[in-house]
């Protein structure tokens, strides 16, 4: 053989090597074959466990797509507007779903409920967390069915508060007392002997300053949008509830201006903040002797009121079909299946907070979990953030103005007009598309 | 025959990767030129770049970006001058020395970020831990929650991460260095500040016009570091362009404008950086 003989076939054989994993691009076989894209995190890992038990129980094989939170919204937009159909099945939190729906990229439920002789989902999944799945929220069609009922609650000492001789607090009136009380006074308390902040809160630019800020503004009477859909985060309740919580903020530990969830966390897992308001996935952390120094000692209530009734922040995982699915029927079966009751009993004892209320009221799970009358209370009485499509670029927009009041640089009334101002240019700019 | 498929050869053999570079250069790059000049419905527009002039995001993140890199810059070139004419010298040690020196730039920016975000830690990071120690009153200390110590902490990550590539760069000009020079220099009689000056400074030119434009290309497109300490915050006192361009497209879903966006950055780079080369060619014309 001649050395350029030789050299042929290598490349050749290169070649051929290379284009090996396109074969893998072949069309799956219709009805066998469903692609799930998940969060990777304590929310898909359930749905992944059940997608293995679903396996063994059907046959049915089932691909997973594990994304980080970060990256899953981006992923699933580009793959649903570029019509790839490459996902059956996908995971979203609920703030994307207005985007999602609005684009039109998502499939119809209800006709699938039809095909089945079901007029809609069965109502036992708490209504807060089903109206999320409708576009437009609460009365439109049904895109997605929810996985996950996240609500925030109030954390709070239950023994400082009883050697303060302080109350649940029901206002945020009576939250400022008792932040004030325990600021004060405990200034050794903490483990290590340091000072106990009487709370903590995040106030990140972004989802962070946001989510921490909803439950004030809404108590205080604030409402983002007014009747006609335009900003109104400067109304008077709308600067009377930052400058309240910039008030709150004196009580926190310094530096609360860049604080995320893990920070918050840490402070209340060391003992070192008495109050905050966080999400039920924390719960189970206080109880686990390697990260918590307050075993035992906290308790979860419902978020405080203002002039109006306090109302926690809903945030569900949701899972829809897009409309490109490859295999829209199998996908369905399985989306039937992994959120039935049976199913959402797993889910919830995996560490996800169900969306059904029989699953919130099983006594062997209230057992294990005390906090879920609690917990549905708050998922009952929630608020979703404003349901539009251009919600992320809003939230970011208003968390950094809400970071810069709170870290100072800006006065709660400048911060509330410029984050108006912001958010009414960002109104302008999708509606002159 | 034999000799079309000699001269096919060197073609076969290109072909992948000029496939690989139109897939994975080319063609994105036309892409984005594309969809800057659309709007998000596909009409022809050139509202996206209309936009960065009344975009006030975009301002600050374009000013933040040459205060970090220009500061960064600046520092990173004056240590790492210092300690390459430090360890070209017979210092007791210097392999060592010099060895240490590289672990900050082998780690992964993102390493970087995570490690500078825990000591910087108000409450339990370990420089507040170590000031409390000296008695120093650390309440107004919150590095990266401060708006006006937010900067200068995300700059000390970059400094303390990229110096050794400064140095690395400007030792191996040292060595480069014949004896001759000095030789004479020293038959002349001149100081040590003098021979710094007219000899080991223009012979050491190239290797810092180099060091420079390699870190200026650099800083200005400067992400993982910013991105896991501050996420560009407090508010927005960080934020730099990158970050603000990561957002606008993968957050809010604008590709057209982020592309813009990336365009006036890679336009500012190119000459920033055709600067630094005219600096060199003058020197070696």
């Amino acid at each position: 053989m001649t050395t350029r003989r030789i050299k042929t076939i290598a490349v050749a054989v290169l070649l051929l090597a290379l284009g090996l994993p396109l074969l893998n691009c072949s069309r799956p076989q219709p009805g066998k074959n469903i692609t799930l894209a998940i969060n990777s995190g304590v929310e898909g890992d359930a749905l992944k466990q059940a997608a293995r038990d679903y396996e063994s129980q059907t046959g049915v094989h089932i691909n997973i797509a594990e994304f980080p939170y970060a990256n899953l919204f981006e992923k699933e937009l580009i793959d649903l507007n570029a019509h790839s159909g490459a996902y059956d099945l996908i995971m979203l939190d609920d703030p994307w779903f207005p985007k999602f729906a609005s684009l039109d990229v998502l499939t119809d439920l209800s006709l699938l409920l039809k095909r089945r002789g079901l007029d809609k989902p069965d109502d036992d999944f708490v209504a807060t967390s089903i109206a999320l799945c409708r576009h437009p929220y609460q009365t439109g069609a049904l895109y997605a069915l929810p996985y996950v009922g996240n609500s925030q609650l109030f954390f709070y000492r239950r023994d400082l508060f009883q050697k303060h001789n302080l109350k649940e607090p029901a206002t945020w009136d009576a939250v400022i007392t008792a932040a004030k009380t325990i600021s004060e006074q405990e200034t050794t308390g903490a483990p290590g002997g340091g000072k106990i902040y009487g709370y903590v809160m995040r106030a990140a630019q972004g989802n962070a300053a946001v989510a921490d800020f909803m439950p004030i503004f809404w108590a205080f009477g604030g409402e983002m949008f007014d009747n006609s859909g335009q900003p109104a985060v400067n109304s008077a309740e709308g600067i009377a509830a930052l400058k309240f919580m910039i008030e709150l903020g004196k009580y926190s530990p310094p530096g609360y201006a860049s604080f995320n969830a893990d920070e918050v966390g840490a402070h209340l897992l060391q003992g070192t903040a008495a109050m905050s308001i966080n999400w039920p996935a924390w719960i189970s952390s206080f109880g686990d002797p390697l990260k918590s120094k307050v075993i035992g000692k906290m308790e979860f209530g419902q978020l405080p009121a203002g002039k109006n009734p306090g109302r926690a922040e809903i945030g569900n995982w949701l899972i829809a079909i897009p409309r490109d699915a490859r295999n829209a029927d199998a996908a369905f079966e399985f989306l039937l299946w992994a959120t039935s009751t049976e199913q959402m009993k797993m889910s919830a004892q995996r560490g996800n907070p169900p969306t059904r209320k029989s699953v919130f009221n099983d006594p062997q799970l209230v057992a294990k979990f005390p906090s879920y009358p609690a917990q549905l209370r708050s998922l009952e009485g929630s608020r979703p953030r404003p349901r539009t499509p251009l919600w992320n670029e809003i939230e970011n927009a208003f968390g950094i103005y809400l970071s810069k009041a709170n870290s100072g640089e800006l006065s709660a009334e400048d911060a509330m007009n410029q984050a108006n101002e912001e958010i009414r240019k960002i109104i302008a700019r999708a509606g002159s598309k | 025959m034999q000799l079309t498929s000699s001269r096919l050869f060197p073609y076969v053999l290109l072909a992948p990767t000029i496939a690989v570079l139109l897939a994975l250069s080319i063609y994105p790059l036309i892409y984005s030129v594309k969809i800057s000049l659309q709007t998000e419905a596909g009409r022809a527009t050139l509202g996206n770049f209309a936009r960065l002039a009344g975009d006030q995001f975009f301002l600050s993140a374009l000013g933040h970006t040459f205060v970090y890199a220009s500061i960064a810059l600046t520092i990173e070139f004056a240590i790492g001058l210092g300690l390459a004419l430090l360890l070209d010298t017979q210092v007791r040690a210097r392999g060592l020395f010099r060895s240490l020196l590289l672990v900050p730039m082998m780690l992964p920016p993102v390493v970087v970020g995570v490690v500078w975000r825990l000591m910087l830690n108000a409450n339990f990071g370990a420089l507040n831990g170590t000031l409390k120690r000296f008695g120093v009153n650390t309440e107004s200390l919150t590095w990266t929650a401060s708006p006006k110590l937010a900067m200068a902490s995300v700059i000390a990550a970059d400094v303390w991460q990229w110096t050794p590539f400064v140095f690395l760069i400007l030792l191996a000009g040292l060595q480069a260095i014949p004896q001759e020079p000095y030789e004479a220099a020293l038959i002349d009689g001149s100081s040590g500040w003098q021979t710094f000056r007219h000899v080991t400074l223009p012979l050491l030119m190239p290797a810092i016009v180099i060091a420079l434009l390699l870190r200026t290309m650099d800083l200005l497109r400067v992400f993982d570091h910013i991105f896991i300490l501050t996420e560009g915050g407090p508010g927005f006192a960080t934020e730099t362009l990158s970050l603000y361009i990561y957002r606008t497209a993968f957050r809010f879903s604008n590709f057209g404008y982020a592309a813009a966006m990336s365009f006036v950055l890679l336009l500012l780079t190119n000459v920033i950086s055709a600067g630094y080369l005219r600096l060199l060619q003058a020197r070696e014309a």
